[in-house]
């Protein structure tokens, strides 16, 4: 018999269609796991895949979909005997293979759920294993609604056995997966994994996948399956029923084979009559494997972003080098201020956001997997791992949720055995640089020849043109006077080769003056000669500039619009302009007091042309906040007014402390803040942080459920004596006690505040705390008075 | 088994309003307050929820006191079997306003705690406003209990488990548990509703 991959290639081939619903016909009680059957009633098993194979399917589906060993200790009987019920039913038939189905973990993984990736990846592997030693001739991931999960499910098949893998994806009414994946996004993602057939099941019905299935005509050059409901449940007569019935499903599958769709087939409420009609109507289609497309595709676990002649934006913020405050905040483990960088360059308008966590007195690995989760939570842009430690790049890569742009591979020999079998195996854009163990060459010519010797040694692994982005080096004019041209050259010869292209566009400008007119004029010189991405700076005026302008001249925006909207909201219509004048006649005072963060930044940048940075303080920031604050305790003024205020004096507060010299800053204001062991709730605590910063308190905040010993640790290491504590539930008061006894233990000279919603003064007291927070302004007073009387 | 007998409810996010009340007291305002920051948090929600609800409507054997068997799970409470007194039916439902909820609010954790703040009351007052929005839906025409959920009273937040896989809440709603016995998405919510004969 031939191999499945290879019968897809020549005709097209079928699933069977549900369980559920017959086998609850045939007695299985409504809750109850029909994979007990696989021992119990294997007879019943082997009949239903009969039926499903006289109906004309190729490929059956083992009953093994909710098997896993967290649910069933005896999963891997489950797997055996399930695997073994479809082999005696394709027994002595042609073209029959069986499917080692499996099906999602039915938890969410992290960062918002709880099971760790590589968990995930072991819980299936575990089912592989055992699947493998079976017999089966392929295996199917089904029904999956999360991109995340779906990764690990394919990792653990690839490293677990050598059998082609099929999967499919829940897409909604809205054409998207549960956590937010679209066809495009889930086919980059699946086609750099190398799965070898792609598609969709259970969902709604056909109807809707039929709205779907053009995307996949569009963007997969991998065989794509549909194996729909039959429609939606519905409950009739205590009965449940699906409102598709087999003609009407069957003529929606035809519309899906004409559309694209090479394997057929069905899932929850269709039976053996559904795909015998639909082979009837569909097997004399003509048929073409999808053809192979040529889109060079990264994506997130949301959306695809693909790389073309509509520039493309990678964020270059988050990158250590010359950035002496990111390199703090990753020496010191400060995540937020990576992910607000994340979250502005965003804002900004980028469409990739370059990771580059590198810096010599840290785990670089261990920064960049973190860096990269944490990301990912609050971002859904993909993402450009850079990095040039190669295990740092393939635990990247492996973690990352989406197909990512890597950067980079060079043309040495040292770099290309490393990186091109990681790109090879987790798939990923590579953007590759024109330097060999020669050098960066100084010829145009010569850069292009290392783009094709690089594009050449991806083939041997299997990696395509297509995914090839070359970067032909911007070096700085002030050094090197021939380096725009050279590298201008190079980008018309590497595009002529039919390879994409993008610069790390700043380096152009090192080392002069009000390098924003440099760089922006050589990006759009780079544009014009069919430059596709640039690593830039997305906070440049300028080069925004730049971008929207080339999209408009190009035919890129159709109407402008982009560019109008750009051009509104930042370069000072008339309209905005007098907006900005009324905001401006607001103090810095009354913005604090109103919550209006911009105006607050100019009025503070204003105010510090003539005033000394204390008294802005003293006079202008303090005051608007006690008067905000006063208000909120007199209840005139509420806590989403008091946040907002708070919010706005703390980046005016920003504004000052630029111009503080370090002698006057007043670095001994200080609080370590946490919410105590075992308490996850950190509403509470987080508004007193940003109070606190709003009074210019340096806040070591230590998160939440965090255990005694470690903020024991902080409070000593920091030499800080004021620790607030935090807890919402009942359950987590004793350990709330045990940090203030362990406290107390350690230095006497360390105040303990407390707060949550349910502690009181009562409680406050029978548990020893020095101060008890009834609100966060209350527990901002205590700190003012504290350090009052410490003076 | 996937989707037997399983309803779903979902609703366009303007269509079901936003309880001012439960609003008000999770903002820790006066009723009818209103900002602009607010409504720009209101705007910037509405476009991220997606409303969305399983239930099934199955019987309650309360024959034993103090037990309430609904088939495919027991749970033994005094305080839902007076609440379920003189049913033979009940609905049981799971609802949620969806991941992006809890990515939105992972972003503003991050980005700016008072957004965060009035974001997070919004969302909590939105996933109880369509679970009213359900309810009225599923009772129309009955009469119902009060509407119950697992953690209140003297029904163990551990029900969650085996009520959340009857609903095959993971697959239809994305709703998971974590070892805790908390769900994510975070703005869920699971009840029971006795069907008064």
């Amino acid at each position: 018999m031939k191999k499945i991959t290879e019968l897809i290639k020549e005709k097209r081939v079928y699933f069977d269609g549900g369980t559920g619903t017959i086998l609850q016909e045939m007695g299985l009680p409504a809750g109850q796991s029909p994979e007990l059957w696989n021992i119990t009633q294997p007879e019943k098993i082997i009949g239903l895949h009969r039926s499903y194979l006289d109906a004309g399917c190729n490929i059956i589906k083992t009953n093994t979909f909710g098997v896993n060993a967290d649910k069933f200790e005896n999963y891997e009987e489950l797997i055996r005997a399930g695997i073994a019920c479809a082999k005696k039913a394709v027994e002595g038939r042609e073209e029959a293979y069986v499917a080692y189905d499996m099906g999602p973990t039915g938890k969410l993984l992290e960062p918002l759920g709880e099971l760790k990736f590589e968990d995930a990846v072991e819980l299936f592997a575990k089912n592989v294993r055992a699947a493998a030693k079976c017999g089966a001739d392929l295996v199917l991931i089904e029904t999956m609604n999360d991109s995340y999960e779906t990764k690990a499910a394919v990792l653990a098949v690839k490293e677990n056995c050598d059998l082609p893998v099929f999967v499919t994806n829940v897409y909604d009414a809205s054409g998207k997966l549960m956590t937010g994946a679209d066809p495009a996004a889930m086919i980059a993602l699946l086609e750099g994994l190398r799965v070898d057939a792609l598609g969709m099941n259970c969902s709604l019905g056909p109807d809707i996948m039929l709205k779907i299935i053009g995307e996949f005509e569009k963007y997969s050059s991998t065989p794509v399956i549909v194996n729909p409901n039959a429609g939606l449940p519905e409950v009739v007569d205590g009965k449940t029923v699906f409102n598709i019935g087999e003609d009407e499903f069957s003529d929606y599958m035809v519309q899906l084979a004409e559309n694209g769709a090479a394997i057929l087939g069905g899932c929850c409420g269709t039976t053996p009559e559904f795909i015998r009609k639909t082979i009837m109507k569909t097997q004399n289609l003509q048929y073409a494997p999808p053809s192979e497309k040529n889109f060079t595709m990264v994506s997130s676990y949301t959306h695809s972003v693909i790389i073309d002649r509509d520039p493309i934006l990678i964020g270059e913020r988050i990158n250590p080098t010359g950035k002496p405050k990111l390199k703090e905040a990753l020496r010191t483990d400060n995540l937020n201020y990576v992910l607000n960088e994340a979250i502005k360059q965003s804002d900004a308008g980028v469409h990739i956001l370059d990771v580059n966590v590198g810096l010599p007195e840290i785990d670089e690995t261990e920064m960049m997997v973190k860096c990269v989760s944490a990301i990912q939570a609050v971002s859904d842009l993909p993402l450009q791992i850079d990095t040039t430690n190669f295990d740092t790049l393939e635990k990247a890569m492996r973690m990352y949720n989406g197909k990512p742009l890597v950067n980079s591979v060079n043309g040495t020999e040292e770099s290309m055995k490393h990186v091109l079998p990681i790109v090879q195996k987790y798939g990923g854009g590579l953007i590759a640089l024109t330097i060999d163990e020669g050098g960066i060459p100084d010829k145009a010519e010569d850069r292009a020849k290392i783009a094709e010797m690089i594009a050449n040694r991806a083939a041997e692994y299997g990696i395509k043109r297509k995914e090839i982005v070359v970067d032909p080096l911007a070096l700085t004019i002030s050094s090197n006077p021939e380096s725009a041209v050279v590298t201008l050259e190079a980008i018309r010869l590497i595009r002529q080769l039919g390879l994409k292209t993008s610069l790390g566009i700043s380096n152009i400008s090192f080392g002069l003056p009000q390098r924003d007119l440099v760089t922006s004029t050589f990006y759009a010189n780079a544009l014009q000669s069919g430059l596709n991405c640039a690593i830039m700076n997305p906070f440049s005026a300028a080069m925004m500039n730049t971008y929207y302008s080339y999209r408009a001249l190009n035919l890129l925006d159709t109407g402008c619009v982009d560019y109008i909207n750009y051009a509104s909201a930042n370069i000072g219509s008339d309209n905005s302009s007098a907006q900005k004048q009324g905001e401006s006649n607001e103090s810095l005072h009354t913005s604090i007091v109103k919550g209006l963060k911009e105006n607050a930044v100019s009025c503070t940048k204003a105010l510090l042309e003539n005033t000394e940075p204390l008294d802005v303080i003293n006079h202008h920031i303090i005051p608007a906040l006690n008067e905000i604050g006063t208000a909120f305790e007199q209840k005139k003024a509420y806590l989403p007014q008091l946040l907002m205020s708070a919010e706005t004096a703390s980046l005016s507060f920003d504004e000052v402390k630029k111009k503080i010299t370090t002698e006057q800053s007043d670095k001994s204001k200080a609080i370590v803040l946490a919410t105590v062991k075992g308490d996850i709730h950190d509403i509470g605590k987080n508004i007193v942080k940003v109070l606190m910063e709003s009074y210019g308190f340096t806040v070591y905040d230590l998160g939440r459920d965090v255990p005694p010993e470690v903020i024991r640790d902080c409070a000593v290491e920091k030499n800080c004596k004021l620790v607030g504590l935090s807890a919402l539930m009942t359950t987590t008061v004793p350990s709330m006690a045990e940090t203030i006894e362990l406290l107390n233990k350690t230095d006497r000279r360390i105040k303990t505040l407390v707060g949550g919603a349910v502690l009181n003064q009562e409680y406050a007291d029978m548990i020893g705390a020095d101060f008890y927070g009834a609100d966060a302004m209350d527990s901002v007073r205590f700190a003012e008075s504290f350090y009052q009387n410490q003076n | 088994m996937k989707n037997q007998d399983i309803q779903i409810i979902t609703a366009p996010p303007d269509e079901v309003e936003i309880n001012q009340n439960e609003l008000a007291a999770r903002l820790k305002v006066n009723r009818g307050y209103q900002s602009d920051a607010l409504d720009r948090c209101r705007q910037r929600l509405l476009e991220v929820i997606t409303y969305q609800c399983a239930y099934i409507r199955t019987a309650v054997d309360l024959s034993v006191e103090n037990r309430c068997d609904f088939g495919f799970m027991t749970i033994d409470s005094k305080n839902l079997y007076r609440n379920l007194n003189g049913c033979r039916e009940a609905f049981v439902m799971a609802v949620t306003t969806g991941i992006g909820v809890d990515r939105l609010l992972a972003r503003l954790n991050v980005s700016s705690q008072a957004e965060h703040f009035m974001t997070d009351a919004l969302s909590s007052a939105a996933v109880e406003s369509f679970c009213d929005y359900v309810s009225d839906k599923m009772k129309t025409g009955i009469r119902t209990a009060p509407r119950f959920s697992p953690g209140y009273g003297d029904v163990s937040i551990e029900v969650q488990k085996p009520l959340l896989d009857r609903l095959n809440a993971a697959q239809l709603l994305g709703i998971t548990l974590n070892n805790a016995y908390l769900m994510t998405p975070v703005k869920s919510i699971t009840a029971i509703m006795g069907v008064r004969q």
